[in-house]
């Protein structure tokens, strides 16, 4: 017990140091998954809809295992994500109410932006979450079978909703991770700022013009909805 | 004939129980150069002797008059009823303590701050008055000086939307600059570790959601998001080095 205590004394608690740091490596490693899964997915754009370009690329994942592996790998990044990020959210009506009268009073731009981006993390978290269930069950990935989906009852509002919410979560959250661990200073914040607005303004701009290609141009797959357990949401 | 100013006041004194919070309005006529403090003066000599709020240097050397200015901390004293629309409102700052009106008690939490991050330079070596005192580069002296540059106002308090959440427990800007000064400090003998036990939790400087209203309100101007990153990046990564370190040196 002695022994113990003294050991406390000597060596500080390191765990909100090493949360800190993985919800820093997770967000970092998700922004760059989501960003390159938008140019992945609007390579179909590039054949406008004619899919062979994504395809070919869908085809290079799956016979690799990427798709196979990565994609749970990926939930699960996002699972532990949210956990370690949520140890900030305030949970507590007390502390959510403080919060937002400290908003909405304040009315401070970053603070408007987090507001933003802990709205979105529970979207994204339900949303997501169905989105890489209805995906990682029916594979293989085809612009065919993206296009029923989005063709099929409700799927392309569950898209409309979450594509400005991770644009918006994955810009803020990239811009927050570079000032909150010092990579952003005084200097370049005004420029990274901009930079992050534009950038997720690019994205959902891309990922609007290849829903709009999925749901008016790509062919679909006539059968893959009937066939599939996908719920005809 | 200057601007018909309104100025809606937060009203309230704890000592009186009859008191009940509430919005007070003055109106005054802009005068050349006036400023928020000598509005609020002015109400005090001419309209209402009771309203309560402090100063003393009038000049943004105390910090006694930071308060929320259309929702914004700022002193008073700083800030020209020009640059301000003809509608003010004033409320006291958030998280510190009220006094009464918009007189917060900054005090109390200033001194349980600094002693939370033991503000004074932590050293072995006896004091010998009669030595000369150590010579320091002029470079660090001035990095050093920067940082002493905090008049203790509490505006990066008021602004920071975590201190506002869990006032009670999070440490804000002002303690992350006062440990950072001391971490710049050669006379400072505190090792990393002494370090991270003061500020790495939490409720310190991992609690910080890096929303950066202190770096945008700071009177002082003041390096805040500076300190604040090289803060979280030494210890965040020391902690992640010490905990590899650990696995792969037990795996040996």
């Amino acid at each position: 017990m002695y022994t113990q205590t003294v050991a406390q004394a000597k060596e500080p608690v390191r765990n909100d140091a090493m949360y800190d740091f993985l919800q820093m490596a997770t967000g970092v490693a998700l922004v760059l998954f989501m960003w390159a899964h938008m140019i992945l997915v609007a390579s179909v754009n590039l054949d406008f809809g004619g899919g062979r370009v994504m395809n070919f690329i869908a085809n290079f994942f799956e016979a690799t295992y990427m798709a196979q592996l990565g994609g749970p790998v990926i939930f699960l990044v996002l699972l532990f994500h949210f956990f370690m990020a949520a140890r900030k959210f305030p949970f507590r009506a007390e502390e959510q109410k403080a919060m937002w009268t400290h908003t909405v009073r304040f009315n401070h731009m970053d603070t408007w932006l987090w507001i933003i981006q802990a709205a979105t993390a529970f979207i994204i978290l339900v949303l997501g979450s169905i989105h890489l269930f209805s995906v990682l069950t029916t594979l293989p990935i085809t612009a065919a079978r993206s296009a029923a989906r989005i063709q099929t009852g409700w799927w392309l509002l569950l898209y409309l909703v979450l594509l400005p919410c991770i644009e918006l979560h994955v810009g803020i959250g990239a811009y927050r991770i570079g000032v909150k661990w010092g990579w952003i200073k005084r200097s370049t914040r005004e420029y990274f700022h901009g930079m992050e607005n534009k950038l997720s303004f690019v994205m959902i701009g891309i990922g609007l013009i290849t829903l709009i290609m999925f749901y008016f141009i790509v062919t679909p797959d006539p059968t893959f909805m009937a066939k599939t357990p996908i719920p005809h949401m | 004939m200057g601007r018909q100013l309104k100025f809606n006041i937060f009203r309230y004194n704890p000592e009186d129980s009859a008191s009940v919070p509430h919005m007070e309005t003055f109106r005054l006529e802009e005068t050349e150069a006036m400023t928020l403090f000598i509005a609020l003066n002015r109400i005090r000599e001419e309209q209402d002797p009771s309203l309560m709020f402090d100063f003393m240097c009038r000049a943004g050397i105390c910090g006694q008059c930071a308060m929320l200015i259309n929702g914004r901390p700022d002193l008073a004293c700083h800030t020209k009823t020009k640059k301000l629309p003809d509608d003010i409102t004033v409320l006291p700052m958030p998280v510190f303590k009220l006094i009464g009106d918009l007189s917060v008690d900054t005090g109390t939490w200033f001194r349980d701050m600094n002693t939370k991050v033991e503000s004074w330079i932590h050293s072995d070596k006896v004091l010998d008055p009669a030595a000369q005192e150590e010579r320091m580069d002029n470079v660090l002296a001035d990095e050093i000086y920067e940082l002493e540059r905090c008049i203790e106002c509490g505006c990066c308090v008021a602004a920071c939307g975590k201190a506002n959440m869990i006032p009670e427990k999070f440490m804000g800007a002002a303690a992350f600059n006062r440990i950072g000064r001391f971490m710049l400090d050669p006379r400072d003998q505190r090792t990393e570790n002494e370090y991270f036990e003061v500020v790495g939790t939490d409720d310190g400087i991992f609690g910080c959601l890096g929303l950066l209203g202190c770096e945008d309100v700071c009177p002082k101007k003041l390096p805040l998001q500076d300190q604040l990153g090289m803060l979280r990046r030494k210890l965040g990564f020391s902690a992640v080095q010490h905990i590899f370190g650990k696995v792969f040196s037990s795996k040996k």
